[in-house]
């Protein structure tokens, strides 16, 4: 009855320096199947894909692909074989076109020269196949926010004539129509006789569209069971090991007067944005991919350039011109896109959740830094938030990707801000984890900050936040407060385009 | 045990093997290497190279370039004699030396982060210009016969060693303090490891890239003084080419042109690799043209060997 496993792993191992980071795992993918494959952050998840997708060899175990043992010395070898890989970091090229980088390595020639007319038409032709008709194939990759890089990266790996799909949390930079969208395509692809594996944090993803799905825990299999015979509170308490109920966490606080406020903020994306967050609160704000979330939150910091509009921190104009001002008032901004635009890759943990805190004069003095103290300060915060490493020196780059989540968060909070705005602060980080770092927000918020949130995940927003902010095409398009911050409501007012100047409580 | 390994596995111990290895080379081949005379000569000779070299690292750690150094020392060399020859006293020669390097950092500075100008065009242009002018300026002409005191940056000794060597390991010594232990090293690590969080975490990086075009600029201008006082002489053909061994010994050093990796001491061995290997050719009498040719060969494997360390696929 079972057609043959397509890609199947037997005791798979893998050692780094101080790490086991995978140790004897054997699973099956069958065509036409999709295995989810969930795990607490640094249980091994990405270091299987790359294994499979010869990024390193394993330390022991072996790889069957189509029936016959195999070792990919490459990614190109895997790819060639017709494995495609989406892996959790981006790795496309920033400075070439949309086109470019689905095509790399395979443009369309002519006559030895690159058929551009064709690379185009060809490039189009994929995205809307992968439904994605709104993305320009002549874009650059790096005037592009995170989520349509995570797309493109999508609709590269669908590209490929491939038996095999690996996604490695292709959606945590996604929002609600672009996850519905891959699900469509990932379906065809099944229907098709595609074996696919899903890796995610979202439970409701893997209860949605895997068949089977297999847990990680510290590198080992705990258990693999057919889906519908799981429940997400079986599965959480599995991965983690113990039990977690009521992840979501308001907190005691009561909020207190503003602290900080827009006044009409534009610039080339924002519209006239009035926003507010007030002491001892949490504000949460929602928008699809291109609402505009990111950019207010880089607005206010300085780090774009604003055509009107301004900023008043406790009844002051300040207008940070560059985010070192605003860091200097007990303003700090932290990005969501940890590779491209938090991490100094190649430097270790301890750097780099000191930066920020170097810049306004922690930790130094007359300009020579204080290692000893810089050290102790991250070691604290490392603690706070859970980052698993081997050591602070280790480097930022040898971390999973829910670590590197957890080292960004150090690295603003360890500058105790008044005014904390975080930009996907969970992106990438476990069922566990979350639930620590939403108590750590409402703690903020117990002391008094001002916090604010962007992120792409309804129940967290409706869970966390004391105010909600929904924004489209650059506008806010509703303020939310007290049972007015519900699921109807949100996605109602993230999908208005034209303000309604909708404030709902 | 811990610290060891990241010692015996850095880029800079690799470099120190190849500069042991290069160096037995040549002690069992030549009698006179391994004379105190030569192992100074070698120091001396290398000292100007070095300067320029810590410049050079500031700028590549921004995985940025600057193609001018070697012109820019002699444009340096030649406006110094002139104004020697016209009278200026000594100290203030120095100072407007120095003066110059720095508007010559600022320069670049400027082109790269307000006209956004790419660093290895804006210098290859200045390399260019700065060339032209130090023809037209000594009209193609050597200059000659300075003031002793001037001299003493170049040709002076104390003691056994040379001012020049003394001038070179201090500068180094302050680079290093430079790179390690303030916030500006810091940052300047940051701008070439990842220039938007550099930027979004609050590091003026402009200001950083025009910090490190400026080191680089004041590099020139005090090789410069030492090598127009070694020489007694400015020639508008000196330091012809002195971009490659910089950017090479740069590189051996363990740096990465992408930017954020690289240090001191590693520059300062490979430097001392290139010095030795020049000098021992020399003292082999193996014909310039091979030497050329055998100076490209040690870069490419020293770089080659790192490389492949540093594939991600041998992890
Ligand atoms: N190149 C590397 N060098 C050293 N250790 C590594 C390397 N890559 C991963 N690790 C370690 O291996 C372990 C497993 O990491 P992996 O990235 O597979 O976790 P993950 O399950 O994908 O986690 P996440 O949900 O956070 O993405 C972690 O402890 C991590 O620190
Ligand atoms: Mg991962």
């Amino acid at each position: 009855m079972n057609p043959d496993p397509v890609l199947e792993t037997l005791n798979l191992t893998k050692v780094f320096p101080g790490v086991i980071a995978l140790d004897d795992v054997s699973l099956s993918l069958r065509p036409g199947e999709v295995l989810g494959l969930v795990g607490e952050n640094g249980a091994g998840k990405s270091t299987l894909m790359k294994l499979i997708g010869g990024v390193y060899p394993p330390t022991r175990g072996s790889i069957r692909y189509r029936g016959e043992a195999v070792q990919f010395r490459s990614p190109k070898d895997a790819l060639d074989a017709g494995i495609s890989i989406v892996y959790q970091e981006l790795n496309l090229i920033s400075h070439l076109s949309v086109a470019e980088n689905i095509f790399i390595n395979r443009l369309p020639r002519r006559r030895g020269f690159v058929d551009w007319a064709r690379l185009y038409r060809e490039a189009e032709r994929i995205l809307a196949e992968s439904g994605m008709a709104g993305i320009d194939p002549r874009a650059i990759v790096a005037e592009l926010p995170i989520g349509v890089k995570q797309s493109v990266e999508i609709a590269k790996a669908l590209s490929y004539d491939a038996q095999v799909l690996l996604f490695d949390e292709p959606t945590s930079s996604l929002t609600g129509p672009e996850i519905e969208n891959l699900f469509a395509v990932i379906r065809r692809l099944q229907e098709r006789g595609m074996g696919i594996i899903y890796v995610s944090h979202h439970l409701d993803e893997i209860f949605e569209i895997t068949d089977r799905v297999h847990i990680l825990r510290d590198g080992r299999t705990v258990v693999e069971m057919p889906t519908a015979e799981a429940s997400e509170e079986l599965v959480v308490s599995r991965m983690v090991g113990r039990d977690i109920q009521d992840i979501y966490y308001k907190g005691a606080h009561e909020p207190g007067e503003v602290v900080l406020t827009t006044r009409g903020l534009s610039d080339s994306v924002l519209q006239n944005v009035d926003f507010s967050v007030r002491s001892a609160e949490v504000v949460g704000i929602y928008g699809l991919l291109g609402s505009g979330r990111t950019e207010l939150l880089k607005a206010i910091v300085g780090a774009r350039r604003l055509r009107s509009g301004e900023v008043l921190l406790r009844g002051r104009s300040v207008r940070f011109q560059h985010p070192q001002d605003a860091a200097r008032a007990g303003v700090i901004y932290s990005s969501e896109d940890r590779k491209g635009e938090n991490l100094f890759f190649g430097q270790p943990i301890w750097k780099n959740e000191t930066y920020i805190a170097l810049q306004i004069g922690r930790f130094a003095t007359l300009g020579f830094t204080r290692v000893a103290e810089e050290r102790r300060a991250a070691a604290e915060y490392s603690e706070k938030l859970g980052v698993k490493a081997p050591s602070l020196d280790t480097d930022v780059d040898h971390l999973s990707g829910g670590n590197q989540q957890k080292v960004c968060l150090a690295k603003a909070l360890i500058n105790d801000p008044d005014v904390i705005l975080l930009d996907e602060p969970t992106r990438g980080i476990d069922v566990g984890a979350k639930l620590e770092i939403y108590k750590l927000i409402a703690q903020l918020a117990d002391q008094g900050k001002a916090v604010v949130f962007v992120s792409s995940e309804l129940p967290e927003v409706i869970g966390c936040a004391d105010r909600v902010y929904t924004m489209a095409g650059g506008r806010i398009t509703a303020e939310l407060t007290g049972d007015a911050i519900n699921e109807e409501n949100v996605l109602k007012y993230c999908l208005q385009t034209t303000p309604s100047g909708g404030t709902a409580t | 045990m811990k610290l060891n390994r990241s010692l015996f596995s850095s880029s800079e111990f690799i470099v120190f093997l190849a500069l042991l290895a290069v160096g037995a080379f040549f002690a069992f081949t030549s009698p006179v290497f391994l004379t105190k005379f030569n192992l100074l000569n070698i120091l001396l000779q290398s000292s100007i190279q070095g300067i320029i070299a810590i410049g050079m690292t500031f700028v590549i750690l921004t995985a940025g370039i600057d193609l001018s150094v070697g012109s820019v020392v002699a444009l340096a060399s030649v406006l110094m004699a002139l104004m020697l020859h016209a009278g200026v006293p000594v100290w203030a020669v120095i100072l407007i030396n120095l003066v110059f390097g720095v508007a010559v950092g600022v320069f670049h500075g400027f082109s790269i982060t307000k006209i956004g100008m790419a660093p290895f065009i804006v210098t290859l242009a200045t390399m260019a210009m700065a060339r032209g002018l130090t023809m037209v300026f000594s009209d193609g002409k050597t200059i000659f016969d300075f003031p002793p005191a001037f001299e003493f940056f170049g040709a002076g000794q104390v003691g056994p060693i040379s001012v020049a060597v003394i001038i070179f390991l201090l500068y180094a010594l302050v680079a290093e303090v430079v790179l390690r232990s303030t916030v500006l090293g810091r940052n300047i690590y940051a701008v070439g490891s990842n220039l938007k969080a550099a930027a979004l975490s609050g590091i003026r990086t402009h200001w950083v890239l025009y910090f490190v075009y400026v080191v680089s600029g004041i590099s020139c201008a005090i090789a410069a003084l030492v090598l127009t006082g070694r020489l007694g002489a400015a020639m508008p053909t000196a330091a012809m080419g002195y971009e490659l061994d910089a950017i090479a010994a740069v590189i051996i050093g363990g740096a990465s042109l992408m930017g954020g990796k690289g240090t001191i001491i590693g520059t300062i061995i490979g430097v001392l690799l290139i010095g030795v290997i020049n000098n021992g050719m020399n003292l082999l009498n193996v014909p310039p043209f091979w030497q050329s040719f055998l100076k490209g060969a040690v870069i490419f494997l020293a770089v080659m060997i790192d490389s492949l360390k540093n594939r991600p696929n041998e992890a």
